[in-house]
């Protein structure tokens, strides 16, 4: 539940960076999740494609990077 | 279908340089910025507002069931003629059967209703809060089962004792979160097993030092030591 939230924040941030960036599309996004950040990969993954339908992040790939502590970063992503 | 390279693509005239974009043409961009960025801006801009009015915001979180209503009750009636200076803002997914159980003890209650989402974020708190008259409150109570910052300055955690002594080993992030464990229930300890030097060591593997206190908001047991806690903070 929680994380469906999570993921419509990431596309709205992600979103942003790409207009900032003049691309078009968002093909692939790379994240870094805590163990201490809350959030659980796996959930955030499941609720991706549903949250990004309709996106300018529709079928993106979605990369994560597990870490310990808790941050919950988008590092960086592929544009087009 | 796109002929220049044939990826379905409607047909855009040739002769323009990126006649539409393809996979190889992906470019990186670099982010590097939390994702939780708007929610953290939001709950620091609330806890600025409540300061300037001398409100100290307590979180009360933890599970459905684990006593977060029951022992802001127990507190309430502890102030005594004190409760009338202090609000609450309690998240449901559905109904206000919370909220007036504490307006009944004379705080000033605001109900967010979460719907399935569940927990509050500092967005919905600060939305609640313009609902509720501030004027003499010299306290904030914030219950939500979730552990997104809402503008509070201190956070308890609840774990009561039929929820298991594995809580805090299963929920590290709600501990790394929290300024004390509150276990709760501690009257239910001969009837459930729930080993309290279990949970305290896993909490304090996650975050050295935390304080616990072990209390029964039904018999008072410990509630001596939570009031010293919650008045603390206004020292």
């Amino acid at each position: 539940m929680h994380e469906a939230k999570i993921c419509l924040s990431l596309i709205d941030l992600a979103e942003t960076h790409l207009t900032r960036a003049g691309g078009e599309r968002i093909t692939a996004l790379r994240l870094e999740i805590g163990d201490l950040s809350g959030v659980i990969p796996e959930a955030l993954e499941a609720a991706f494609p549903i949250c990004a339908a309709g996106t300018r992040a529709e079928n993106a790939a979605l990369h994560i990077d597990r870490t310990s502590g808790r941050q919950l970063l988008l590092r960086d992503m592929e544009i087009l | 279908m796109c002929s220049t390279c044939g990826c379905g693509h409607p047909e855009v005239p040739n002769g323009t340089v990126a006649h539409h974009p393809h996979p190889e043409d992906a470019r990186r961009v670099a982010v590097e910025r939390s994702i939780l960025e708007e929610n953290d801006h939001h709950a620091e801009a609330l806890r600025k507002r409540l300061a300037a009015r001398g409100i100290e915001a307590i979180g009360l979180l933890g599970g459905p069931g684990s006593g977060k209503t029951t022992l802001l009750e127990a507190t309430l009636d502890r102030l005594g003629a004190e409760a009338v200076s202090q609000a609450a803002v309690e998240g449901d997914c559905a109904g206000d059967l919370d909220a007036r159980r504490v307006a009944a003890r004379g705080a000033r209650v605001v109900q967010v209703v979460t719907g399935a989402v569940c927990h509050l974020d500092a967005h919905l708190v600060a939305h609640a809060l313009e609902e509720l008259d501030l004027a003499g409150v010299s306290r904030l109570w914030i219950e939500n089962v979730g552990n997104l910052v809402c503008g509070e300055m201190r956070r308890a955690l609840l774990v009561s004792t039929p929820e298991g002594d594995d809580k805090p080993e299963k929920y590290p992030a709600m501990i790394a979160g929290a300024d004390l464990l509150a276990i709760t229930k501690i009257d239910l300890l001969p009837h459930v097993d729930f080993d309290p030097a279990r949970a305290i060591a896993a909490a304090r593997t996650v975050k050295p030092g935390l304080p616990v206190i072990q209390l029964s908001a039904r018999t008072g047991e410990g509630m001596d030591a939570w009031m010293k806690w919650v008045r603390e903070g206004r020292a």
